[in-house]
């Protein structure tokens, strides 16, 4: 039988998988259907329709989006994902990302999540701020 | 440690920076601590980040930690909360911060720290010109 713990490890990381990939139908196995996204560079909540449709109009801007070095911890009823993100942009430029996701879990689905990233490191000619 | 005892050291942590009790976070920080900001993108240790706090608090009249969502898992925790700070001049500003930090033996051993340097113009009542870090 598995964990709380595997459980939802296999969760976080089944989501960034799938996101990875652009498999959207899988993204949206993973979150309840009330799922909502809060994000700290906006400040604002997106609901599920919402982030399955930033997600998919996302997949145009980058050749190759990766999610790498995760580092996740699992509690009762979520967990925090660390990662950076890998980007190469269509110019072939490469651009990381450090970024922590805590998801809370209801179900084996999510239900919220919270995204801190630096949108300092956002640059438009592709390159990051170290 | 147990669930009770890793929030109490992570309360314990943000309730001495907020009152600046540099004597207290050296007690609660291991010997070996290091504290990584994703803004700056590099890791500092111990003494670094207790050096650096007498000049940092001089950037606020006030600094407080609020609105604190804390899980933890079995060597650390996650907290999520909301900094608000009075700068000199009286602007009001806030940052929303998400820590993740491991434990042990009642000390915290690891800090990686998530925020925007997007929002520290606002933060510090000068937008519309560059935060000073």
């Amino acid at each position: 039988m598995s964990t709380v713990d595997t459980c939802h490890r296999r969760l976080c990381h089944t989501l960034l998988d799938a996101i990875e990939r652009g498999d959207l139908t899988t993204v949206e196995q993973c979150y309840a259907p009330d799922m909502t996204m809060w994000a700290n560079v906006s400040g604002q909540t997106s609901t599920r329709d919402e982030n399955l449709a930033t997600l998919a109009a996302g997949y145009g801007l980058h050749r190759r989006r990766t999610y790498d070095d995760r580092i996740v911890n699992t509690f009762d009823d979520g967990f925090v994902a660390q990662y950076t993100t890998h980007v190469v942009t269509h110019r072939g430029v490469r651009v990381a990302l450090s970024a922590c996701l805590v998801a809370e879990v209801r179900d084996g689905k999510i239900t919220q999540l919270f995204d801190y990233l630096d949108s300092g490191k956002f640059r438009t000619d592709g390159r990051t701020r170290r | 440690m147990t669930e009770y005892e890793i929030r109490e050291l992570c309360e314990a942590f943000f309730d001495a920076y907020e009152s600046r009790r540099v004597d207290e976070l050296d007690r609660l920080y291991a010997e070996d601590c290091i504290i990584w900001h994703n803004v700056f993108g590099r890791e500092t240790t111990r003494d670094e980040n207790l050096a650096a706090l007498p000049d940092g608090y001089k950037g606020q009249r006030r600094r407080t930690y609020n609105d604190r969502n804390i899980n933890t898992f079995h060597d650390g925790f996650v907290i999520q909360y909301t900094l608000n700070g009075v700068q000199h001049s009286g602007h009001c500003g806030a940052l929303w911060i998400c820590i993740v930090g491991k434990v042990r033996d009642g000390k915290i051993t690891r800090i990686d720290e998530y925020m925007d340097s997007g929002k520290f113009a606002a933060w510090a009542g000068i937008a519309g010109r560059k935060a000073r870090r």
